[in-house]
């Protein structure tokens, strides 16, 4: 009988830690902080910048890769920021474009101030270097 | 009979809200199936320890992505399995002292309120001491304007108009990190909007502290009474806005749950209610008032 209420309260227990120390969208993991706060899914985003010898471009997220930077956004820990670069190295290089190193972004927005108003606010910042620099396939 | 018809609308949420990925999705539809259309199914321990493993392997699957109300759901789906593990001897629980239900009846009773309860408690410890932007009304005043799914609502009850709409969007675009506007536009809040900002804020938070109140605290009989027409109140209100239904039958369906036999006008009160929130997920209500509004006064 108190089994599920005991994990309820351990699961949350751990989301508010994440939440507090580590980033997690407070509407996420478990904790009930849903319609407590701005910060959640549809105010962080997520930028992508590749780099290459002679390139260096911001990335929109491709469609395909929606799920893994959804996870990076909600929980930019070094893991989700990894796969996600990861992801973006390898399309890059499945579409023939050179990649040396591919700049993982999360942002939050922040509403503050009289008047309020929202600003970018970095989360966090990962880098994959990809050694060496992952060149196109060569027909 | 109200855990069965529990465990029914359980199944009917998980049917009509398929989850996670293709490797978990077919096997989490075949069990709830098999559980509303098999009456031995629907009360074996089995099918609902099954069905809490698949949504833990879909929250894991998944992770962070899943909403609050699946992991609700996870917990839920175990305390149905474990209290028709329990067997069915009588005897006294959760301080009935003349309740004649079978023990599994008890012990789902029990863990839907302690569930339903410890959910309210989170909840209202996120919006009063975590989060930084609910108690000053930022959180309403910024969802109301920028989040599209209640563009309706808030022209509804909010007095905005479409162009105001759009001014505060615009003005609540974000700004790059650090930088300031020589003169930023302020937003255009009718007194209307404030009233809705104020009242969604604080009606929130105190009707899910009472909630979190009535349902955890050792209340006598007559007291306890009050937990269905706050738990009833609150989902009539949310779940006419929020576009979260599952999380609402799952609330409805624990009430049903807690219910006892000869409550059968309570009981059909929470399986309206089930239906008023499914109408709310189908019908843009929101839309054809401000149509309606919009044509009586033209």
């Amino acid at each position: 009988m108190w089994l599920p209420t005991a994990l309820l309260f351990a699961v949350a227990v751990s989301q508010i830690v994440l939440a507090m120390f580590a980033n997690l969208s407070p509407w996420k993991g478990g904790g009930f902080g849903m319609f407590a706060t701005t910060d959640g899914t549809a105010y962080r985003f997520i930028r992508l910048i590749v780099d290459a010898p002679g390139r260096s471009e911001e990335l929109s997220v491709p469609a395909a890769l929606d799920e893994a930077a959804l996870r990076a956004q909600l929980f930019p820990a070094d893991y989700f920021l990894r796969q996600l670069a990861r992801a973006v190295a390898d399309r890059e290089q499945r579409q023939g474009r050179p990649v040396s190193s591919v700049r993982v972004e999360a942002w939050r927005i922040v509403y503050d101030g009289v008047p309020l108003r929202g600003t970018e606010q970095r989360l966090r910042t990962f880098t994959l270097h990809l050694s060496p620099p992952l060149e196109p396939p060569h027909e | 009979m109200h855990v069965p018809l529990a465990l029914r609308l359980t199944a009917l949420t998980l049917l009509l809200r398929p989850m996670g990925p293709w490797t978990v999705r077919p096997l989490i539809l075949l069990c709830a199936g098999v559980a509303l259309l098999s009456p031995r199914a629907l009360l074996r321990p089995l099918t609902w320890y099954t069905l809490a493993a698949l949504i833990a392997l879909r929250i894991a699957a998944d992770w962070p992505v899943p909403d609050n109300h699946i992991y609700l759901l996870a917990y839920w789906c175990l305390a149905a399995a474990l209290a028709l593990g329990a067997g069915n001897g009588v005897g006294s629980h959760d301080g009935e002292r003349h309740d004649s239900r079978p023990h599994y009846e008890r012990v789902i009773a029990t863990s839907g309120r302690l569930l339903i309860g410890s959910a309210f408690l989170l909840a209202v410890l996120w919006k009063a001491a975590l989060s930084t932007d609910y108690l000053d009304g930022r959180f309403f005043r910024v969802t109301w304007l920028t989040d599209d799914r209640f563009s309706d609502t808030v022209q509804l009850l909010g007095g905005l108009s479409q162009p105001q709409l759009d001014h505060n969007r615009d003005v609540l675009k974000a700004l790059p990190e650090g930088a300031e506007l020589l003169h930023p536009p302020a937003l255009e809040e009718p007194r209307a909007f404030l009233r809705l900002v104020l009242v969604s804020t604080w009606g929130m938070l105190v009707v899910e502290s009472l909630i979190a109140a009535t349902f955890l605290l050792p209340l006598g009989p007559r007291l306890s009474v009050v937990r269905h027409p706050l738990l009833l109140a609150f989902c009539v209100v949310t779940y006419a806005i929020a576009p979260v239904a599952g999380f609402g039958w799952l609330l409805l369906t624990m009430g049903v749950a807690l219910c006892r036999r000869e409550q059968r006008a309570l009981r059909a009160t929470y399986v309206a209610t089930w239906f008023l929130v499914l109408l709310y997920s189908e019908v843009p209500w929101a839309s054809l008032a401000i149509g309606w509004l919009g044509g009586s006064s033209g």
